[in-house]
């Protein structure tokens, strides 16, 4: 393994960091499609995977690196996360995900910042992309959440406005309240269907929730084009009222957190709606979650709800990991556990082209230097879109200095 | 965005030393007048083990906690205590339990949890844990806040945690005292309470206390006024202390808690327990300490403790430290994962190195946090073995709380404080089967019967079924 290791290091100082033809040769492959996994090799052209297999015929111009039977995973993926536009929680200069103007309109993705220092952390820790999210706010709808690459570059990669965040349970006031405020948002993205925006603008109930042209226009999308709505909720009965509401606008409703879900399974399957969460909070934090319990993950995969998962620590979303290793360890099944970091992430999100190890996927791809869920492990290789990244890290940076016992001050160890 | 229709949010966090927070409350000094109780008496533990029978282990496999590994051996437990470690014991009569292919640690040690203080959940109600209303309180007890019902204490015991020292938080610069507890349920504070365990003092650098009493636009406000809050209060404690050393007790001082406390601090009785994040401030802080003599046991958080790992080995100060957590404050910027092998390692691997929670998920994964930072740290170079990191979850912790002698590590004659685990110890996939403290049975994962439900969670959602089954 340590071979290995040498053998990569020395690509990287040899071989400028472009795209090409690579074979990842021998990996313990698992797709991310919910199978068993198996050794295969990976064939990867320019920035996508070409086939998947054994034997598979390569040209001499081909890069070889050798797995060595080493775990294979597509690269994770975020549902939910502040990367790029929370730099550090106590500090609001540093934060750009909460708007004074907008709700449901708040779009972060213009925000984005690609040398935020917990893009190449969370990138060297396997997560190769994010949905990053604005915060919550005493309204229930928070905004917009982006899909972002986390490569680092420049201009910003990904994809806007994807989905929209919002939270349905305890608050100073009543839940009842939150609840009609809800339906008259979502009454309002019904309007946008048929009326021009500033049509809508004009109406009482517009002024009375403060609501904005994009605030409108996003809440059309989420009631009229099947944008995906992400609601926080957790208690069993607001789960229910939830699903309510997504059967009377046809939402395409994801719900996250659901500590209270094991109580309402039978509904939340049968209307198809997947879930995020966060498999470690067992802790009864409100008088809305008193359910919860490290059983949640299993619970849900026996009733074959897709799962996906989120983690309780800001600026760690590699977390997620050691998260859906306990959930297996209390009865989830392995590989829901790799599909709801990869596949299932993609598929509700709508991000057509990733989440998976089939050819004509983009090529971002994981290699691990041991069982992606125990929390020990680390990537050996990360890859996006075909380019092989540099898994420095400020963190990496600070930890070869401090290790370095040259006798010299701090300062001029670099 | 404010003046939207529904009022912020109700949820109040948790709050550990990591989160930020805001009291807006105050009430009178409380302080007591002079008393004639017995100081060392006072709210003494009643804790009495629950019965146990003599337990025999065979063919386990044991981490010590100090470093050794134990392959395929046995281990009896008898009267509370260990008897005996060996590879092949016979004892007729005794309860066999079979452990071929587990493994037996240590009871898991917490040195920083706020169970009880901040008790779940975290409503205004249960949010005991920061006298914020001057930035010195070392007159207050964090166990005259513990709530014996906290649904948290038996979710730890789950994770294999026998025993944890509750601390208050990080708002002030004295915090008050902490304290040690046993993880049994009880009704009352004083029968959880690890006997003979000493007192703590916690204290706090940097941004937390500047914060709260800079927004009131008082002191501190600033990291300066930080270090003249603590000096100030520790020229005054040094006055108390001589006064109390009068032969005359006519000439001593009038009695005040705050001072009690501070004393205890300079007599060696009571353990400092320092906030403290910054290398800087943590230099700061041991220059303070030796201006007034006192000792600092541990610096807790301490994200940078590994830029001066060979001066708190030096010192002779135990880090307590998270596998990973930043970014969430400014302090908590220059996070490494091998921070705690480095600490660990300093100074020939005489360092002190602890993983700690302050948070009531962290608590009941201790393994998996040591896990993470053992592996960070040998892929930074070094070759830190399981056995040697499973020193940072009991031994060391057990150190720094000052129980060393009775619990911490499999030796003869120590606490039967034990787990067992299905598999190794540092996998995400083993639990904790069974947890023993004092030798008696506190959690069986097999035993429904054997695992502790709160009072708090006995028919809460539905009257016909408890909250955790």
């Amino acid at each position: 393994m340590k071979k290995l290791f040498t053998t990569l290091f020395l690509l990287f100082l040899t071989a400028p960091v472009i795209s090409e033809t690579v074979l990842l040769k021998g990996g313990l492959v698992h797709s991310g499609n919910g199978g068993a996994a198996i050794i295969q090799d990976i064939l990867i052209s320019e920035n996508t995977i070409v086939s998947v297999g054994n034997n598979l015929i390569i040209d001499g111009n081909t890069r070889v690196i050798e797995v060595n039977g080493l775990p294979v995973t597509p690269g994770l993926i975020s549902p939910m996360s502040n990367l790029g536009i929370v730099e550090i929680n106590s500090l609001d200069v540093t934060r750009d995900d909460e708007s004074e103007l907008l709700s449901a309109g708040f779009s972060i993705f213009n925000a984005f910042n690609p040398h935020s220092t917990g893009i190449p952390w969370n990138r060297s820790n396997g997560v190769t992309s994010a949905i990053s999210t604005p915060s919550e706010t005493s309204f229930p709808i928070f905004g917009l959440g982006s899909h972002f690459i986390l490569d680092g570059s420049l201009e910003i990669k990904g994809s806007q406005d994807i989905a929209m965040f919002g939270r349905l349970g305890a608050s100073y006031g009543s839940r009842a309240e939150t609840l009609s405020l809800l339906e008259s948002l979502l009454d309002i993205g019904k309007l946008a269907n048929s009326m021009p925006v500033e049509e809508i603008l004009e109406l009482k109930i517009a002024d009375q929730l403060e609501l904005q042209a994009q605030d409108i226009i996003a809440l059309g999308k989420v009631v009229n084009e099947d944008m995906p709505l992400v609601i926080e909720t957790n208690r069993a009965v607001d789960i229910l009222q939830a699903l309510a509401m997504k059967q009377k606008y046809d939402l395409n409703l994801v719900l996250e957190s659901v500590e209270e879900a094991p109580m309402v399974l039978d509904q939340i399957k049968a209307s198809n709606t997947p879930v995020i969460i966060d498999p470690m909070d067992n802790i009864p934090n409100s008088f809305d979650e008193l359910g919860s319990s490290l059983d949640l993950g299993k619970m849900l995969d026996q009733a074959r709800i897709p799962i996906m998962f989120s983690t309780q620590r800001s600026h760690n979303y590699h977390l997620m990991r050691q998260g859906s290793g306990n959930a297996v360890a209390h009865g989830m099944s392995y590989e829901t556990a790799i599909k709801g970091m990869t596949q299932t992430v993609a598929q509700t999100f709508n991000l057509d082209n990733r989440g998976s190890i089939e050819p004509g996927k983009l090529a971002d791809i994981i290699v691990w230097d041991g069982d992606p869920l125990e929390p020990a492990s680390f990537p050996k290789i990360v890859m996006i879109e075909g380019k092989l990244q540099d898994l420095s890290s400020r963190s990496s940076k600070l930890t070869e200095r401090y290790t370095n016992t040259e006798n010299k001050p701090s300062s001029y160890k670099h | 965005m404010n003046n939207k229709l529904l009022l912020p949010l109700m949820l109040f966090t948790i709050i550990g030393c990591s989160e930020g927070f805001n009291f807006e409350f105050s009430f009178g000094d409380s302080k007591s007048e002079s008393s004639n109780l017995e100081i060392d008496n006072a709210f003494a533990s009643t804790y009495a083990p629950m019965n146990s029978e003599p337990m025999l282990f065979k063919s386990a496999n044991i981490y010590d906690g100090l470093g050794g590994e134990f392959r395929n051996y046995d281990l009896l437990l008898s009267e509370g205590k260990i008897i005996e470690i060996g590879e092949s014991i016979t004892a007729p009569g005794v309860m066999v339990i079979d452990a071929t292919d587990k493994w037996i640690t240590p009871g898991i040690i917490d040195i920083h949890s706020h169970m009880g203080v901040y008790s779940a959940p975290g409503v205004s109600t249960s949010s005991d844990g920061n006298e914020a209303t001057s930035p010195v309180t070392a007159e207050v007890w964090a166990e005259h806040s513990l709530w014996t019902q906290d649904p948290q204490f038996a979710l730890a015991l789950k994770g294999g945690v026998t025993a944890f020292h509750v601390l208050p938080g990080s708002a002030n610069l004295f915090g008050g005292r902490g304290a040690t507890f046993k993880n049994v349920s009880q009704n009352t504070v004083q029968a959880m309470k690890f006997p003979g365990a000493p007192h703590s003092l916690k204290m706090a650098c940097g941004e937390n206390p500047k914060r709260v009493y800079g927004n009131r636009r008082q002191a501190p406000s600033t990291r300066m006024g930080n270090m003249a809050g603590y000096r100030t209060a520790w020229i005054e404690a040094a006055e108390y202390t001589d006064g109390m050393n009068k032969k005359d007790s006519d000439r001593r001082p009038t009695r005040d808690l705050a001072m009690d406390t501070l004393m205890g601090v300079l007599n060696g009785e009571i353990l400092i327990q320092n906030h403290c994040y910054r290398a800087e401030e943590m230099a700061m802080m041991i220059e303070l300490s030796k201006e007034f003599n006192y000792k600092i046991t541990a610096f807790h958080h301490a994200v940078e403790a590994y830029k001066i790992a060979d001066l708190l080995a030096e010192e002779g100060i135990c880090a307590a430290l998270w596998a990973d957590w930043w970014g969430f404050k400014h302090e908590a910027y220059d996070m490494v994962q091998a921070n705690i092998a480095i600490i660990d390692q300093a100074r020939n691997g005489s360092g002190c190195a602890i993983v700690h929670s302050d948070d009531a998920v962290g608590i009941q994964h201790l393994n998996q946090e040591a896990a993470k930072a053992m592996a960070a740290g040998n892929r930074a170079g070094f070759e830190i073995s399981k056995a040697h990191a499973m020193r940072w979850i009991t031994s060391n912790p057990a150190k720094a709380a000052g129980i060393l002698d009775q619990t911490g590590s499999i030796e003869i004659g120590k606490d039967a404080d034990v787990v067992l685990w299905t598999g190794d110890p540092f996998s995400v996939y083993s639990r904790a089967e069974k947890v023993l403290i004092d030798g008696a049975l506190a959690f069986d994962m097999n035993n429904p019967k054997i695992q502790p439900i709160t009072d708090f969670d006995l028919g809460i959602i539905q009257p016909q079924a408890n909250r955790v089954q």
